[in-house]
């Protein structure tokens, strides 16, 4: 009993662990990376993604793919750039509307999203996709392609605000991360989720009104995308087509780096936060020690890959798609 | 088998070659009279307009098009006249797209156009002179492609050395780093033209200043975001010994004040480069020290003017001079001194332009290394 315990468990944390190992690997290379300072950049730069991770994590333990943030973001950014400025431009004012609001718009254009993959029955691969070109239309279409930027000193003490050395939007996410971990492991909806992604038919022949689990599914990791382009907007004060840029990447390889299985059903919020720090270490270590720009990118792919393999178990699958 | 389901398989077989060959003789027969349209080398009477670009979500596309709108409608036409051919960074849909526009004008049409990579620029420029249309590139083009050799379809080609302005930044921030100290480069996409001369005016900046270290040069690949979080690496690795930031662009530098405000470090010398209406406005408050407009709309509005006007023979492009068919555009340093200047100027109302003034702006002829 103890030997498969302990493989089960040595599986569980295996992300950790490689995130632990990236991390004394970078800092034997250069000692200043294993410093407050640059754990406070590291957390900076990984917290919109991490909240885009956590939106589609929730989507990829229901079986499914979404490949819509990019627009989602770009879309709520530029939303939330504009209603903030037209309400007065300041958090003192009733600006502060457009934060809920943008969430709450976040919300609706995923649950549209969801809608059109069940109603119309096309898969979420390609439904996601499309969706995700109209919202990116819809934010150019607000912007005309020009930036907005928004630079009232409230919001942006998200960032230039510190507490123990951290960003105060690190310290909001990482209060999000712990309601998203509520919903997982404490809500009816949460249990859901797993349940569509363990064997949908089994859930459904159960009585489970799958198809609603996947609408909801789906509304849930728009709020949460929205939420990534709050901090996307507050990292660098500018709203624009753009701000969605590159999301799709980082985010759907975290969560799969993390240990959130492509085929559903394993996984959750905490493997979203390691597989996004595991993803931001890599990056930033990069950088810190010194390896040639022409290599990064090729050595983030293999690291990537690397990290996969350590932290997935396959012996339960008997094949892969 | 049954007669009747026999019957219908074979009725429904010839039904469906009779649709089949239907419409490739109706295709045919559409297709026809475009084949005939073109070679006209004469001048053409109301040309449709198209501008070629990667895509509008940037602001440097987006003040190209919009100068190319605004040349539209000083000729009367309105704003959806222009066609726009969003190539999304793929020189085959690039080409494809141009291709399209070509058969639908018949070749009766002006197109402005930067082919998104150098070798793509040849089967664009062929593929108009084939059609009789008219077109005027900028960026992209290789070394032995000249319009001269096309008689007068191909118009035109301007481009930007931005080997020369990029060095000038660059002493004006090692003179604010009082001639000493680390300093950093964040760049453009590593493969891209402007990004690379943009580093190259650094380093031959560099020969001058001995006392200045270049510690590193990396791409941001004219990302903010991605230029955000390389600066923050740069900070961890070379901390206090970054004395000055040399960035590729506008949107670079965003993303660089962004991560030195999340740090609290106040002062540090950046320049940049664009002159997008956010720098211009940094550098009057002093955050950015210079950066540098290639005037895209001026830029945007000329080229399509330029294609437009050969196209309905006001001027004839094989009888102007090689200064006047392949030529640097224009290039203006905006310090703190002039920035206001040139905000009230450029940015702030529409600029009017004389559309008709091709060539007096440019920097003069291109030169080949």
């Amino acid at each position: 009993m103890g030997a498969r315990i302990s493989r089960a468990t040595l599986l569980r944390w295996a992300p950790f662990l490689v995130l632990i190992a990236l991390v004394v690997f970078f800092t034997i290379l250069n000692p200043s990376f294993f410093s407050l300072r640059n754990a406070a950049r590291i957390a900076l730069a990984a917290t919109p993604a991490l909240m885009v991770a956590i939106g589609v994590t929730f989507i990829l333990i229901m079986g499914s793919i979404d490949l819509s943030m990019e627009g989602a973001v770009s879309v709520t950014a530029v939303l939330f750039a504009t209603v903030f400025l037209q309400l007065g431009g300041t958090l003192a004012s009733w600006a502060w509307i457009a934060l809920p609001a943008a969430v709450l718009a976040g919300a609706v254009f995923g649950m549209l999203n969801g809608w059109l993959h069940v109603k119309l029955q096309i898969p979420s691969f390609m439904a996601s996709l499309a969706f995700g070109f109209v919202g990116t239309g819809l934010a150019l279409m607000m912007t005309g392609g020009d930036r907005i930027r928004v630079e009232d000193e409230l919001f942006r003490g998200l960032l230039t605000f510190r507490f123990a050395g951290f960003p105060l939007m690190v310290w909001l996410a990482f209060g999000f991360v712990l309601i998203a971990w509520f919903i997982q492991t404490r809500t009816t909806i949460g249990r859901n989720l797993y349940a569509v992604g363990g064997g949908e038919e089994l859930a459904h022949a159960s009585g489970l009104n799958t198809r609603r689990v996947r609408v909801i599914g789906f509304t849930l990791a728009g709020a949460f995308y929205a939420l990534g382009a709050l901090m996307a907007v507050a990292r660098i004060g500018i709203a624009e087509t753009a701000t969605g840029n590159n999301f799709m990447f980082i985010s759907i390889t975290s969560a799969v780096v993390g240990g959130v299985a492509l085929w559903g059903g394993i996984g959750g919020v905490w493997n979203a936060v390691v597989g996004v720090l595991i993803v931001n270490v890599i990056n930033n270590g990069m950088v810190v020690i010194g390896l040639p720009d022409y290599l990064q990118d090729g050595v983030l792919g293999l690291m990537v890959i690397l990290a996969v393999v350590l932290s997935t178990d396959r012996r339960l699958v008997s094949f892969v798609k | 088998m049954s007669t009747f389901i026999r019957d219908y398989i074979e009725a429904q077989t010839l039904s469906r070659r009779k649709f089949l060959l239907a419409s490739a003789a109706g295709m045919g027969a559409a297709l026809a009279p475009m084949g005939m349209a073109g070679r006209a080398n004469a001048a053409l009477t109301d040309p449709a307009m198209a501008w070629s670009y990667r895509d509008r979500t940037n602001p440097y596309w987006n003040s190209i098009v919009s100068g190319g709108e605004s040349f539209a409608s000083s000729i009367g036409k309105d704003k959806g006249f222009m066609t726009h051919l969003i190539n999304e960074g793929s020189s085959e849909k690039s080409l494809s797209d141009i291709k399209a526009f070509l058969s639908k004008t018949g070749g009766n049409c002006a197109i402005a156009c930067d082919a998104n990579d150098s070798p793509n620029a040849r089967p664009v420029v062929e593929a108009v002179k084939a059609a009789g249309g008219y077109v005027s590139t900028i960026w992209n083009k290789t070394d032995d492609l000249h319009p001269w050799d096309f008689g007068d379809n191909y118009v035109s080609h301007m481009t930007w050395s931005d080997e020369g302005p990029a060095e000038q930044t660059a002493r004006i921030l090692f003179e604010a780093m009082g001639n000493k100290g680390g300093v950093v480069h964040l760049g453009g996409i590593a493969a891209n033209n402007p990004a690379i001369e943009r580093l190259n005016g650094l380093k031959n900046a560099l020969k001058d200043f001995p006392d200045i270290e270049l510690l590193d040069a990396q791409p941001a690949d004219w990302d903010t975001q991605k230029a955000n979080e390389l600066m923050a690496s740069f900070l961890t690795r070379y901390g206090d010994e970054i004395k000055g930031v040399h960035c590729a662009n506008d949107t670079i530098a965003y993303g660089v004040l962004e991560a030195l405000r999340a740090e609290g470090i106040e002062g540090m010398p950046v320049v940049s480069y664009d002159g997008n209406l956010q720098a211009v406005e940094l550098v009057m408050k002093g955050d950015i020290l210079c950066t540098v407009s290639t005037n895209p709309y001026w830029g945007g509005g000329i080229t399509s003017a330029l294609s437009y006007h050969a196209a309905i023979g006001t001027f004839k492009p094989s009888e102007e001079p090689p200064e006047h068919r392949e030529f640097y555009g224009p290039t203006v340093l905006i310090t703190k001194a002039d920035a206001e200047e040139f905000r009230k100027t450029n940015l702030d109302a529409t600029p009017t332009y004389d559309w008709t003034d091709f060539w007096g702006p440019g920097n003069g002829q291109i030169q080949y290394k």
